[in-house]
C-alpha cells in the first residue's frame, strides 16, 4: 500500500541513443514535486535497463521517453519482455516524438498500444494532466 | 602551465590512423585518392573558400538527413534550388552511437518499407563512393552535422565524400551528446580529427572545422558557450586547423546575442594572438533557437524570423537554419525549404549598416567577457603537460558546466535563470570560477530585471519553454 511514507516508485527514462535530457530532468522535477519518488535512467537505455531498474526498486510505475523518434525502434515487445519478468500489469506509459518524421496519431497510437503501452502520449503534452492520469490508473491498481 | 601551442601534435597519429582505417567500413578509403579527389572539386565547394569570400549577409545553413540515399538526394537538390549556401549532411543517432549494425538493418528496413525509421543519413553504411554523388554538379560546399563523441571513421568517411565543414568537439560533441562515454577520448578522438583536417588541408584550400557553441540549446549561459567554443578553437589550432567557425545559438535575448557575438569576436582573436596562433581564420555562426520550439507552427514561423533578424543584425558568417515542423520531429524537405526562404527573405530585406550599441549592450558585453576571460584563464593557467588534459580536468571540476547536459562527467551545479528581460543570468556558479564582480553584477541584473516566477519549478519549466 502507498502512503505519503511510501510514496509510489516510478521508473522513468529515454529510450535507445536518444540524449535529449532536458525534458528528461524537467519530468523528473515535476515528479518529485508531485509526491513520488522517481528513479530516473536518464539518457540511453534499452528495454533491459527500464527492467532492471523496475526489479532494483519494485517500481509501480514506467515513463518512457523518446524525443528523437527512435521509439519505434526499440519498443516493440516491450510489455512482453516486462510480463517475462513477471510485470505483466505494471503501468508503462510513453511519451514524445515516438516515430521518424511526420505521421498518423491515431496510427502510431495503436501501434505502441499493441506493444503493450497503457497510455501513449504523442507529441507535446502537458504533464501536469499525465500526473493526473498516472495517480488516477495507480489508484485503479492495475494495467488498463 | 599547459598552455596550447603550435604543432603541438597528438602523437603517433599515424599509428592510430592505420587502425582507424582498418575498421571494416572504411574499407576503400585510400589517403592519396581522397586528397586527388579534394584536389578535383572546385573552389567553391570549401567551406574555407566561400567565408574567406566578401560576403554581406550570413551565408545560409539548414540541416536535413534522411535514412535513403534517395530522400537524401532530393532533399539537397532541394535545398541548393532554395537557396542555401551551404549544404547539411545530418547524421543519425545510431552512427552517432557507433552502432553501424543497427544503423544498416534500419537503413534495410527503411529501404524496405519506402519510410525511413532512422532520423538521420548513415554515411558508414552508405560509404562514400555513393556519397559523392550526393554532391556533385552542386558546387556548394557541404557541412557535416551530428553529435558524435567518436567520430573518427564517421570523419574519414566524410572527408571521403568531399565534405569540406566538419562540425564538432571533444566538449561540445561529448558532454551534451551522451552519458556514458569518457570525456578523455573524446577529447583524444576530437584530436584526431583536428589533425586529419589539417592534413587534408593545402594553404588555399583548407578543412574548415566549426565548433558547437550550441550545447545543449538550454539555458547556457553565454560565457559558457564562448569559453567551450574558444577552447575547442585552441584544441584545433595546436593540430594545424587554420580555418574554423565559433557559434553560438539565440540565447532569447537580442541584447544578449549582441553581446555574445562582440565577445565571441574580441576573444577569438585575442587568444589567438596571445597564444601565437596568428595563421588561424576564425569566423562566426549563429544558431537560430536551439530550445524547446512551440508546436504551434505559426510561432515557429515568427521565431524563425526573429532568429534571422538577429543573426544579420550581428553580421554573423553562417546561420544555421531550424524549421516550423522541429517541435514535431524530422522535419519534411519542404518545411526544409521554406524555412530556407523565410530565413532568406528577412536577411535580404533588413539591411543594417552599423554596429549596435546601447548601455544595455555594453554592460552585457563587459559581464560576459568578465566570466569567459575568468572561464578560459582558468583552464589556461591549470598545472599539467598538456592542454587538452586540462581541459578534462577542468570539466570534471566544474570548471566547465554545461546546464543539461546528460554526460556523467558533467557536474551540473551551475544553475541559470532568465531575469525579466529573458536574458540568461547566473544565479548559482557552482565550482565555475567566477570572480565576486561578475557574481554581484549577475545578481544585481536580476534584481533590477526581476522574473515573475514565484516556485523554482515553475521558473525552470517557464525558462525552459520560454518560446513557447
Amino acid at each position: 500500500m502507498c502512503t505519503q511514507d511510501n510514496p509510489n516508485r516510478i521508473v522513468i527514462g529515454v529510450i535507445g541513443h536518444d540524449i535529449h535530457a532536458v525534458a528528461n530532468r524537467v519530468l523528473s522535477a515535476v515528479l518529485e514535486d508531485a509526491g513520488f519518488l522517481v528513479c530516473n535512467l536518464r539518457t540511453n537505455n534499452k528495454i533491459q535497463d527500464f527492467i532492471d531498474a523496475v526489479q532494483e526498486v519494485d517500481a509501480h510505475a514506467v515513463l518512457v521517453s523518446s524525443l528523437n523518434g527512435e521509439g519505434e525502434n526499440w519498443c516493440p515487445g516491450f510489455r512482453s519482455q516486462l510480463a517475462e519478468k513477471g510485470y505483466e500489469n505494471l503501468l508503462l506509459y510513453i511519451g514524445g516524438n515516438l516515430v521518424v518524421g511526420e505521421a498518423d496519431e491515431t496510427e502510431v497510437v495503436s501501434r505502441f498500444r499493441s506493444w503493450g503501452f497503457d497510455r501513449v502520449f504523442y507529441g507535446a503534452t502537458d504533464l501536469n494532466w499525465v500526473i493526473s492520469l498516472l495517480r488516477e490508473d495507480l489508484a485503479n491498481g492495475a494495467a488498463l | 602551465m599547459a598552455r596550447p601551442y603550435k604543432n603541438n601534435y597528438l602523437p603517433s597519429f599515424d599509428g592510430i590512423r592505420s587502425q582507424v582505417l582498418g575498421h571494416p567500413k572504411l574499407e576503400g578509403v585510400i589517403d592519396n585518392e581522397v586528397r586527388e579527389y579534394l584536389a578535383g572539386m572546385q573552389d567553391e565547394c570549401f567551406a574555407s573558400v566561400r567565408f574567406s569570400r566578401p560576403h554581406h549577409s550570413p551565408y545560409i545553413q539548414p540541416r536535413g538527413g534522411y535514412a535513403t540515399f534517395d530522400r537524401q538526394q532530393k532533399l539537397t537538390k532541394a535545398l541548393s534550388e532554395a537557396g542555401a549556401d551551404f549544404l547539411p549532411l545530418t547524421i543519425d543517432s545510431y552512427t552517432r552511437h557507433n552502432d553501424y549494425d543497427r544503423a544498416q538493418l534500419l537503413l534495410e528496413k527503411s529501404l524496405g518499407d519506402g519510410k525511413d525509421y532512422l532520423n538521420g543519413y548513415p554515411l558508414v553504411n552508405h560509404g562514400f563512393e555513393i556519397t559523392r554523388l550526393l554532391f556533385t554538379d552542386l558546387n556548394k560546399p557541404v557541412s557535416l552535422r551530428h553529435g558524435t563523441p567518436d567520430a573518427r571513421v564517421l570523419v574519414e568517411m566524410a572527408i571521403a565524400s568531399g565534405i569540406t565543414e566538419i562540425e564538432g568537439g571533444g566538449i561540445s560533441y561529448c558532454l551534451p551528446y551522451s552519458m556514458n562515454y569518457p570525456l578523455d577520448r573524446a577529447l583524444l578522438n576530437w584530436q584526431y580529427i583536428d589533425r586529419l583536417a589539417a592534413q587534408y588541408s593545402t594553404p588555399e584550400r583548407p578543412i574548415h572545422r566549426e565548433f558547437f557553441g550550441p550545447l545543449t540549446g538550454t539555458m547556457v549561459p553565454p560565457a559558457m558557450m564562448i569559453a567551450v567554443s574558444i577552447i575547442e578553437l585552441l584544441l584545433a589550432a595546436e593540430q594545424g586547423v587554420c580555418s574554423a567557425t565559433v557559434a553560438f545559438s539565440q540565447t532569447g535575448s537580442f541584447f544578449q546575442d549582441v553581446a555574445t557575438a562582440n565577445v565571441f569576436r574580441k576573444f577569438s582573436a585575442k587568444y589567438l594572438q596571445e597564444l601565437g596562433f596568428t595563421d588561424m581564420k576564425v569566423y562566426l555562426a549563429y544558431h537560430h533557437w536551439m530550445g524547446a520550439f512551440p508546436p504551434d507552427r505559426r510561432k515557429a514561423d515568427y521565431l524563425i524570423a526573429c532568429a534571422s533578424l538577429t543573426a544579420k543584425i550581428i553580421g554573423a558568417d553562417k546561420v544555421i537554419t531550424k524549421t516550423r515542423d522541429e517541435a514535431w520531429g524530422i522535419p519534411s524537405i519542404q518545411a526544409n525549404v521554406e524555412a530556407i526562404q523565410e530565413t532568406n527573405y528577412v536577411m535580404s530585406k533588413f539591411i543594417s549598416t552599423s554596429s549596435l550599441n546601447s548601455p544595455n549592450i555594453e554592460r552585457e558585453s563587459q559581464l560576459i567577457a568578465r566570466e569567459a576571460r575568468s572561464i578560459i584563464d582558468a583552464v589556461l593557467d591549470m598545472p599539467g603537460n598538456n592542454f587538452w588534459y586540462s581541459v578534462n580536468r577542468a570539466v570534471h571540476m566544474g570548471i566547465i558546466d554545461i546546464p543539461f547536459a546528460p554526460n556523467l562527467a558533467n557536474r551540473n551545479r551551475l544553475l541559470t535563470v532568465r531575469d525579466g528581460n529573458l536574458a540568461i543570468r547566473i544565479k548559482s556558479a557552482g565550482s565555475v570560477p567566477l570572480d565576486d564582480t561578475a557574481i554581484e553584477e549577475e545578481r544585481a541584473l536580476l534584481q533590477q530585471y526581476p522574473s515573475s516566477f514565484i516556485s523554482t519549478a515553475d521558473q525552470m519549466l517557464g525558462d525552459i519553454n520560454v518560446m513557447l
